[in-house]
């Protein structure tokens, strides 16, 4: 699990980034650019992270050099927080949770600092050192002879087995932190559950991530064993301007905390320091659920699109609230007490029925299209990758989880795997690594 | 990177922008900036290793090897006081050029050429200035250094097949006699002797196929289908001695035609260095899947035999590795590692767990101690690997 080092990309100008095929125009933004390894790595960082966030939208130079080169640029690693929690979807991922297989303790901290290392290179981005004739490639080479950051994010999550005998660290288990509990309806697969580790990875592009997530399987080997994994994407939004569609052909995730407010971020989401019971290693990190959910596109798209739209409580097409002319209106429930326009019982009155009661129960929702195949009867297997973020998971997802039970979407999904975690507090710095706080 | 039959100009900004490319961006602002570059361009021929070339000083630096010849070449980069190789450029075609990267410590340098059927350069010795680390050199295995490892590895496996051709006869007298309980212990110790003598990917030729083929390719019920493997099948799986007995002796013959003709055969010096992880790749992949389990049941048994035959591997090496390679004492930690892990799972009365009954923990210990140890060997085929090395070292 040793790291090799990496040369930094300003060690010496990087190559251009894989991208269009060379020419003239590559030529000239070399000379325009300085570098285009410069425009990654000086880029509007902080935009990136707001990637298909409405809140935050990338700013002009960043967006421009995306598209030039086809890749998103760098998102800053270190930080309070872990960089990946606020933006929104990517336009692929990977989820893929891990059991730790280190011997003890001090193997365990090896093996976070060697994560952090990997996600610190991978994310700047640079160009992997030769190792002439000492052994095979140090990279797997699947993004050419210098890796693009291709706003790549790293997300690490902890989950309670983790906290079990084996590395000493029962006493310190995040006190909000169970295994996944089951609701009626799921239909868990336990080998598509749980996890000591949760890695989510997220980029613009499919060899970005898996690129990276052999690069950290690669320097784990030994310390840490997958458990289970599932790719997702967000589609484009369809019409521009909307947002992107779940695989129900519904816009997802239109509702959703402000993450440029501080005030939403630490009520809703960060784990607050001093929050009662919780270790203070915690300080910072977020509760993380992650939830795989069959779609059962083929009986779905047997249903009138009236009866679809009643189950969701939005206009398939347009996204708007049954009640409204937006798809950001806020739908108005209070005035519809017996649910003549959106039914009491639909998805988004359920999820969030905009009360003051109900506010401390939201989260701040993820959610990846996944498809992978077919089933027993040829039926083809997709569905949502549901994620979200939140500071308690009792008083938020359980608290949402429980008002849509028995929701009348139940019969067109099935939830199958997933898990509860930690998401753990930012590297602070290049001398921090994660967890250190946990396992000082 | 490789192009192909591109005569490029004399000045690094035309050979730049004709050849531009990811691996040539690198010297795209040096162009751009208009000043007088150091030209990384270097021609190797027949008989030029480099001409005249210089460096600014210690750094990351790519150099495009030029290759000026009628044939291919290998091309290193290498310290003239010992021969300890930088950088290799294996294959170079003739008329293309091919980029060499790396870190430049401080030190003397100084490229070799070998050129098929023509003699070992080394050319101008240029010295890098400063106390700069860089990438390290490693001293080269030569041809002669590794032909007594392949030697020894022969004897030991002409050794090993002695004692399987005894035991498979064995087996095949069992079988014929029906006593299928005799048959099954002996199927299992000739099985674990075979799969002790470090043998993958072809170091028996055809034989492999015929002795320890599995049913992939033939099917189950296929006559085509012989060894070990379908000998398991049979005698796990309730068949008859009458139809088995012909299976054992078949794989009888088979091993005794292995052992008459494996004395004769020469094995590429660079085999015993490869299968020093090649071994126990095959064993991730057809016994600890549980892919190779035909019905014994046995397949982490065949994996101990497999650390056995690495073991060797790595003894006979152990001299060139030694000096070469520090990640040595993590290979024999992880084996060790791997090994007890498995052993674990060795029932007191004899009995093996197949992989698929394994609980979920030891199963995932397993596979990340067999993957963590995979890691560490890797490096030693290119270690070992036998080069050309010029004779004045």
């Amino acid at each position: 699990m040793t790291s090799e080092p990496q040369e930094p990309s300003a060690a010496e100008p990087a190559p251009e980034p894989a991208g269009p095929p060379p020419g003239r125009r590559s030529f000239l933004r070399g000379l325009a650019g300085g570098v285009a390894g410069g425009v990654v790595a000086g880029g509007a960082g902080g935009a990136a992270a707001g990637y298909f966030s409405r809140s935050a939208p990338p700013a002009p130079a960043a967006a421009d050099a995306a598209a030039l080169t086809g890749r998103l640029p760098a998102v800053p690693f270190h930080g309070k927080h872990q960089a990946s929690i606020l933006p929104g979807p990517t336009p692929v991922t990977a989820v893929v949770s891990f059991d730790v297989t280190a011997g003890d303790q001090a193997s365990l901290t090896d093996l976070f600092q060697t994560l952090t290392d990997r996600a610190r290179f991978l994310t700047a981005g640079g160009t992997p050192p030769p190792v002439g004739i000492s052994g095979p490639p140090p990279d797997s080479g699947v993004l050419g002879p210098t890796v693009a950051p291709d706003g790549l994010t790293v997300t690490l999550g902890v989950g309670a087995t983790l906290f079990d005998d084996r590395y000493g660290l029962a006493s310190a288990r995040p006190a909000r932190l169970t295994t996944m509990t089951s609701f009626p309806n799921d239909n868990l697969d336990p080998a598509q559950c749980g996890g000591d580790l949760i890695v989510q990875l997220r980029a613009g592009s499919m060899d970005t991530v898996l690129h990276a997530l052999r690069d950290i399987a690669k320097n784990t080997r030994g310390g840490m064993q997958i458990n289970w994994r599932i790719d997702g994407f967000a589609s484009p939004a369809r019409p521009a301007g909307t947002v992107p569609r779940n695989l129900l052909g519904f816009m997802d995730g239109i509702a959703n905390p402000s993450v440029t407010s501080a005030h939403d971020m630490n009520s809703l989401v960060w784990v607050q320091p001093g929050a009662a019971g919780e270790p203070s290693w915690t300080t910072g990190g977020s509760y993380f659920v992650v939830r795989l959910i069959r779609m059962l596109v083929e009986f779905w798209d047997r249903v009138d699109v009236f009866e679809q739209e009643t189950m969701i409580g939005r206009r398939r097409d347009s996204g708007f609230p049954l009640d409204a002319a937006s798809i950001h209106a806020t739908p108005n429930f209070a005035t519809d007490p017996t649910g003549d326009v959106i039914p009491l019982t639909a998805h988004i009155r359920l999820a969030n029925p905009r009360t003051s009661a109900t506010e401390p129960s939201r989260i701040l929702r993820r959610g990846w299209n996944y498809d992978r195949g077919i089933d027993e009867v040829g039926d083809l297997d997709m569905g949502l990758i549901f994620t979200c973020f939140q500071q308690d998971i009792d008083r938020q997802f359980k608290a949402v989880q429980t008002r849509l039970i028995d929701e009348p979407l139940v019969d067109y999904i099935s939830p199958f795997g997933g898990g509860y975690f930690l998401a753990l507090p930012g590297v602070t710095g290049p001398s921090d690594y994660y967890g250190r706080a946990l396992l000082a | 990177m490789v192009m192909r039959h591109k005569r490029l100009l004399s000045t690094a900004c035309t050979v730049f922008t004709a050849g531009l490319t990811v691996g040539l961006a690198a010297s795209l602002s040096a162009c751009s900036s208009g000043a007088a570059q150091p030209s990384n361009l270097v021609t190797v021929s027949s008989n030029q290793c480099g001409g005249a070339w210089s460096v600014q000083g210690p750094g990351w630096h790519t150099f495009q090897i030029d290759n000026q010849s009628t044939g291919g070449g290998e091309i290193d980069l290498i310290d003239p006081a010992n021969g300890a190789i930088y950088a290799e450029v294996e294959n170079t075609g003739p008329g293309t050029i091919t980029p060499m990267r790396l870190n430049l410590g401080s030190g003397t340098y100084a490229f070799m050429c070998n050129f098929n059927d023509f003699d070992t350069q080394v050319g101008a010795k240029v010295t890098v200035g400063g106390h700069a680390k860089g990438t390290p050199a490693i001293l080269p295995v030569s041809y002669n250094d590794t032909i007594p490892y392949a030697k020894k590895y022969q004897a030991y496996a002409e050794a090993g097949l002695k004692v399987l051709a005894r035991e498979t006869a064995t087996l095949a007298a069992d079988v014929r006699a029906g006593d299928f309980t005799a048959a099954k212990k002996d199927w299992l110790t000739a099985h674990l002797q075979y799969q002790t003598l470090g043998a993958a990917y072809g170091t028996f030729g055809d034989y492999d196929g015929e002795i320890d083929g599995d049913a992939n390719a033939a099917g189950a019920n296929s006559p085509d289908w012989t060894g070990f493997y379908r000998l398991e099948y049979g005698l796990w799986h309730g068949q008859s001695a009458k139809e088995l007995t012909p299976v054992a002796a078949t794989l009888d013959k088979n091993v005794k035609a292995l052992l008459a003709w494996w004395p004769a055969q020469q094995i590429p010096l660079s085999d015993v260095g490869l299968r020093t992880h090649e071994v126990l790749e095959n064993a991730l992949q057809f016994q600890l899947t549980g892919n190779d389990d035909y019905g014994s049941g046995t397949t982490l048994a065949t994996t101990l035999a497999n650390i056995q035959g690495t073991r060797y591997l790595l003894s006979l090496l152990r001299p060139l590795l030694v000096p070469r390679y520090a990640g040595l004492p993590a290979v024999y930690s992880g084996l060790g590692r791997l090994q007890s892990l498995i052993e674990k799972e060795h029932r007191p009365n004899g009995m093996w767990v197949p992989v698929s009954a394994l609980p979920a923990s030891a199963r995932q210990a397993i596979d990340a101690a067999c993957g963590a140890v995979l890691q560490s060997l890797a490096p030693i085929a290119s270690i070992t690997e036998p080069r050309n090395i010029a004779n004045d070292f």
